[in-house]
């Protein structure tokens, strides 16, 4: 502590340091290389779990781990990242994951999902259409669909070497006995390209849709169970249902109060006199809607009538179903074995 | 691995983008920094992971920084060739049934991933069908898709100078 006289001086001398020391995007070329490999493999077996060495990160495990070493593991200096936490740009995490890459990687930052090279999300799919050229990085809190009904990791590892999902069908039946359709209201599970039981993330149901066919590559990641797996462009990817039962999106009694969509994912707010509203779950694209109410959900794109998620038809039937789903509140608990 | 002619940063990343480009649509050909095999190494290699080589410059420059692990043809998690192997790619480790990510890697440097033998691919990461062309002889070709025993078996990454064009064992494979 030679030379400097006050706290002040020290940590000025500190500030200078910058990020002088750290690699190009946080992580080291070890690690990149690692989750690059993951990468790899889990694009070439779709819906297949790949383990990976996933390491400590500046934030705990299940904020975002996976995710973070998967999109700094991907990111350039000439490319443009978005980070959305339940279809919010601005909420703590996805502001703060999307500055680590901005200083580390060196990156532009967007909350436009169309501007964006790189997209992080925690538990929705933009409502925008994602072109060949993007790639979408999805947090995971749990990567088998199969815990659900057996938690034996070893067992559904069995399970889905034999692709023997007997189990899962069996609990969509009960579902189906109990309630009248099947109740999961988020990590609803789907087969890809015709071979492996895959959670596609606590996503809604009303992203499930968009994984099937798409332009873009869909990555997978869960930093704390230490797994990548992936949805490769125009791959096949249904939702398990019966012939008789067929899978449906959530339903909503209402049109968006912010911008006036009826063919957005809407969330239930609560005002403070007790109001009830819906809104748009995607803020982007609300706040796109807002100053252009007609605007479409592939206007960026150079054709129309793009495929993508649930239709535009306002007449959705109303079943007894009323209500969120009853299981799952929180998709990062899991907790939708009640 | 700047010895090879690469960034050890960007270059490795642009690679490793245009394999994972490459691996996500099966049959296109993607751009990645010449030489192209060596930058599908440098981006893929490291010290945990087993690797056979003929190339004694990449052999070289891996020992240097302590990231070379060698192994046999039949063993190795990555393995590179000139042309058609000494090897048969069939004898290739193809990974188990509860974890098929085992399986290898096989980087096979050819003349031109634009011309030569016809390939027929289907399946994830193909609308329809994609025809692609690499120059290697058929029955390389087809010892290749028989050791893709979905979901088991090898992932091929065909590369020429500054090109590279996958052929993961997700995708159906036809040789012309």
């Amino acid at each position: 502590m030679t030379g400097a006289a006050t706290v002040g001086e020290v940590l000025d001398g500190l500030s200078d340091d910058g990020l002088e020391g750290y690699t190009y995007a946080y992580l080291d070329e070890h690690t990149k290389r690692e989750v690059r490999r993951a990468v790899l493999k889990a694009v070439a077996i779709p819906g297949h779990q790949v383990p990976f060495a996933s390491r400590p990160m500046p934030l705990a495990r299940g904020w975002g781990t996976g995710g973070i070493q998967t999109s700094l593991s991907l990111l350039g200096p000439a490319e443009t990242f978005k980070v959305i936490d339940q279809g919010a740009d601005d909420s703590v995490n996805a502001a703060n994951i999307r500055r680590l890459a901005a200083r580390t990687a060196d990156v532009e930052t967007t909350t436009d999902t169309t501007a964006a090279d790189v997209i992080q999300t925690r538990h929705r799919i933009p409502e925008e259409v994602l072109g060949a050229d993007q790639v979408l990085v999805l947090q995971v809190p749990i990567t088998d669909p199969l815990r659900t009904v057996d938690p034996s990791d070893a067992a559904n590892r069995r399970r889905h070497a034999h692709a023997n999902y007997g189990k899962i069908w069996v609990r969509l039946y009960e579902s189906i006995v109990e309630h009248g359709e099947v109740q999961i209201a988020a990590r609803y599970p789907v087969m890809v390209a015709g071979r492996y039981l895959m959670d596609p993330s606590p996503i809604p149901r009303w992203d499930v849709p968009k994984l099937d066919n798409a332009e873009n590559l869909f990555l997978f990641a869960a930093g704390r169970e230490a797994r990548i797996y992936a949805v490769p462009p125009h791959t096949d990817v249904q939702p398990l249902a019966f012939e008789d039962r067929p899978f449906r999106v959530e339903r909503f009694d209402g049109a968006c109060r912010a911008c006036g969509a009826t063919d957005t994912y809407l969330t239930e707010i609560e005002t403070d006199d007790g109001e009830r509203l819906l809104v748009c779950n995607d803020t982007s694209f609300c706040e796109k809607r807002q100053a252009e109410p007609t605007l479409s959900k592939d206007h960026h794109l150079d054709r129309s009538g793009v495929d993508w998620g649930p239709g535009t038809e306002t007449s959705v039937e109303m079943t007894t179903n009323t209500g969120p789903a009853t299981d799952d509140p929180d998709p990062d608990t899991g907790g939708d074995r009640a | 691995m700047r010895t090879l002619g690469l960034d050890p940063v960007h270059d490795v990343r642009a690679a490793f983008r245009g394999l994972c480009a490459a691996m996500s649509r099966p049959g296109t050909v993607e751009g990645v920094p010449a030489p192209a095999d060596h930058a599908v190494l440098a981006a893929l290699v490291d010290h945990e992971v087993t690797v056979v080589t003929p190339d004694e410059e990449v052999r070289e420059a891996l020992d240097r920084e302590g990231r070379l692990n060698e192994g046999a043809p039949e063993t190795a998690d990555i393995v590179h060739t000139r042309g058609v192997p000494e090897w048969d790619v069939r004898d290739a480790k193809q990974g188990s049934l509860t974890e098929p990510s085992n399986g290898a890697t096989v980087v096979y440097r050819v003349d031109s991933v634009r011309e030569g033998t016809t390939l027929r691919l289907h399946g994830p990461g193909v609308p329809g069908t994609r025809t692609a062309a690499v120059t290697l002889p058929p029955p390389e070709l087809q010892a290749l898709a028989a050791a893709q025993p979905y979901p088991r078996g090898v992932d091929a990454v065909f590369a020429d100078q500054e090109q590279v064009l996958a052929v993961p064992r997700s995708a159906g494979l036809e040789v012309a």
